[in-house]
């Protein structure tokens, strides 16, 4: 779009481009009138024409006359742009660049184009097709990127009956949107998993571990929800793995009463940092509950700790980046956090989440921080 | 207490609000738009009436913090049952993404421009709250949109939102902002180099359809006023502490815990307001902001002359950045 703003109108009255649509397979034709117009058209469509030769031998071509735009231009609405401008010559110059043909100008003027103007064309032709194709090399970089991240970006949360959930995630390098946290809740009904953990170090490797733990996880739960059990199926999956990141996690098996006045929830930990739990009444108080972090030594016994959670209560779940957070004062620290949490009593998870990460990211005030996830669930009606 | 707007569907939308209920408040919007209500309508006459309506009774000290929280809660909770039904049907439009610069977490407005965008038809990506520039044109880069758009609650967030229009307009992609920061007509924005200005929903939607396809990059801003914003930013805090410590109703502690924290956030507002004028040349921020503290200050029990205090103290800590001083000389108090 760029180029063919800056073509017009000082080399042309009018610009189009035509190249090859990967996704398509046809051929896409951009311009015109109008720099945002963009059709695909099947290579059929083309075959034999005057475009269709230009394309594979990348030269110069210059066409005159109604009969002859036909062969160069095979979109009726586009010819008859050139028509109402009363054109019909038509400069097609192909785009070359590092020894392929990527796709043809299309230029139109009035008054047509002389030598010199066909040799400049053919100039900043060249020029265009070399940052065309570093695009085009560009994009299909970032395709694959983009594809193989989404795999390892948070999944939404499933609806629970009588229980609310909330979660945030906010990566260290924010603009790549994954990270070594994650989280992930599991299961049906009145009995599910929570867990939430973090995989050392930062960044696209920590977060290709995270894809494999989450799944090792959700293969284990299969088997067996129980967060001692879970833990230590991981645990050795991890260790045999002999990679050189560890994981801390936090893994919540939840059951649900059939009412829905209250969830019972047993917690284990591997070198993760207990969960907050927030009472309706604003009473708040962390759990006590340690182990060993996941993958660093074979055969870890995990022990749980139970607790239940009334209406209005909120269990938290999070990640060092939050404690962890480097601010003007120090550490944000966990005394900050059960600071915080009081005033939030009886507020949905959404709240509670919003407001710890809010607080946590203006205490960091623009310092560099570590990965930061939360995961909330609130006993609602 | 909403205007002029009389919308017949706001008592059930309050009870919903009031109940704290999302499920309860997810099945009325599906009810009101499986009735052939208008999206676009529901969420500017509706859900932001009623949110705009939330912020004033934090503002006149009726609401706690959490109160006001759990009533976004409830919105954000209503828009997001609109979001879904509007995505049922595909996008006929090009790529628009809709982000809020770094110190914004009001994310519900950005959440309604995407809302009705999409209704709209145009195939919107919602970035959420305090999104780095960085991220933004890593989303630039992976998306191609045809347009930002950008939501700018707090005068605080001005200058991010700034850097937001150059790194948009770089990359030759066109960018609309509103969002109250941006006053009642389209003069900040304008400094500010955006594309267009919105004064609300149905203004962005027409905004973004008369877009240019390519913008030229934004032109620099003035070097001395972006020189001494930048200070001003770096210096924050240490402002923010001289001001508390010399100005009586944070110094003397004359309020309780929880207005003590307004009132320190009205010294953040103030630095916010100045650096805001220094980098749109707009003067009206720092009056409307002394008159907002006006409001706030005084539902609380003190004395207006303490706003009058805090002019003297401002001038005072703000010694070292001449432009920024002589702004509040000039115009704190236009408006009290």
């Amino acid at each position: 779009m760029r180029l063919l703003t800056l073509l017009k109108p000082e080399l042309a009255d009018w610009a189009a481009l035509a190249v090859p649509d990967a996704r398509s397979g046809g051929l896409r034709l951009q311009g015109g009138d109008a720099v945002g117009f963009t059709a695909v058209i099947s290579h059929s469509a083309i075959a034999g024409t005057r475009l269709d030769r230009l394309l594979r031998t990348g030269n110069t071509d210059v066409v005159d006359g109604a009969d002859a735009l036909v062969q160069m231009l095979p979109y009726p609405a586009l010819r008859e742009e050139l028509a109402g401008r009363g054109l019909d010559q038509l400069l097609a110059v192909g785009l070359n660049a590092r020894g392929a043909t990527l796709g043809a100008l299309l230029l139109a003027r009035r008054g047509g184009f002389d030598d010199e103007d066909v040799a400049f064309a053919a100039r900043l032709a060249a020029r265009a097709a070399v940052a065309l194709d570093s695009a085009r090399l560009y994009e299909e970089r970032a395709q694959i990127a983009t594809v193989l991240s989404g795999a390892l970006r948070p999944p939404s949360l499933p609806d629970v009956d009588h229980v609310q959930l909330a979660a945030r995630y906010r990566p260290a390098a924010e603009h790549i949107d994954i990270g070594g946290d994650f989280y992930d809740v599991l299961g049906s009904e009145r009995d599910w998993l929570i867990t939430l953990g973090d995989v050392s170090g930062k960044g696209v490797e920590a977060a290709a571990v995270t894809g494999r733990t989450r799944q090792s996880i959700r293969t284990a739960a299969h088997f067996d929800r129980h967060p001692a059990a879970l833990l230590r199926a991981l645990n050795s999956v991890l260790y045999q793995d002999g990679s050189d990141h560890f994981v801390t996690v936090l893994c919540a098996w939840m059951q649900v009463a059939p009412d829905g006045a209250h969830a019972d929830v047993e917690v284990a930990a591997a070198g993760h940092p207990a969960p907050i739990v927030l009472r309706a009444d604003g009473h708040v108080a962390q759990l006590e509950v340690y182990g060993t972090a996941s993958g660093m030594v074979p055969d870890v016994e995990y022990r749980t700790v139970s607790v239940r959670l009334h209406r209005g209560d909120t269990m938290l779940m999070y990640t060092d980046g939050v404690d962890e957070a480097h601010g003007a004062q120090g550490l944000y620290g966990v005394d900050r956090l059960l600071a915080l949490l009081p005033a939030y009593a009886g507020a949905a998870p959404d709240v509670v989440c919003e407001a710890v990460e809010q607080h946590v990211v203006e205490y960091v005030d623009g310092r560099p921080h570590d990965d930061i996830a939360m995961l909330a669930l609130t006993c609602s009606d | 207490m909403f205007g002029l707007i009389a919308d017949d569907r706001l008592p059930e939308y309050l009870r919903a609000v009031a109940s704290r209920d999302a499920t309860a408040m997810r099945s009325l919007m599906d009810r009101l738009l499986g009735d052939g209500a208008d999206p676009v309508t529901v969420l500017t006459d509706v859900i932001a009436t009623v949110q705009r309506d939330n912020g004033e009774r934090w503002q006149r000290g009726e609401w706690t913090i959490a109160e006001e929280h759990a009533a976004t809660a409830m919105a954000v909770a209503a828009t997001k049952a609109v979001s879904r039904h509007v995505r049922l049907v595909p996008p006929t439009r090009g790529r628009v993404l809709v982000a809020c610069a770094e110190r914004e977490w009001h994310a519900l407005p950005a959440m309604i421009i995407d809302c009705a965008l999409r209704s709209d038809g145009w195939d919107s990506i919602l970035m959420g709250a305090a999104t780095s520039p960085v991220r933004l044109n890593q989303y630039l880069q992976d998306y191609g949109p045809e347009a930002v758009a950008v939501s700018c609650s707090v005068l605080g967030s001005l200058p991010a939102t700034r850097r937001f229009i150059e790194a948009s307009t770089a990359a030759g992609v066109p960018i609309v902002v509103g969002g109250p920061a941006f006053g009642r007509d389209d003069v900040r924005a304008k400094a500010l180099g955006a594309t267009a200005w919105a004064a609300d929903a149905q203004d962005a939607l027409v905004a973004v359809a008369t877009l240019p396809a390519v913008v030229p990059p934004a032109t620099p801003l003035p070097a001395r006023a972006v020189s001494e914003q930048a200070d001003l930013e770096h210096d924050h805090r240490r402002i923010v502490d001289v001001l508390a410590s010399t100005w009586s109703v944070t110094a003397d502690r004359r309020l309780g815990p929880a207005d003590a924290e307004v009132a320190v956030d009205a010294l953040n507002q103030l630095l916010h307001a100045v650096s805001a004028v220094l980098l749109t040349g707009d003067s009206r921020p720092v009056p409307e902001t002394a008159a907002w503290i006006l409001d706030v200050v005084v539902p609380r029990g003190l004395d207006r002359a303490v706003v009058g205090e805090l002019a003297v103290a401002a001038s005072a800590a703000l010694q070292a950045y001449p432009l920024a001083r002589a702004i509040v000389d000039t115009h704190f108090t236009d408006e009290l």
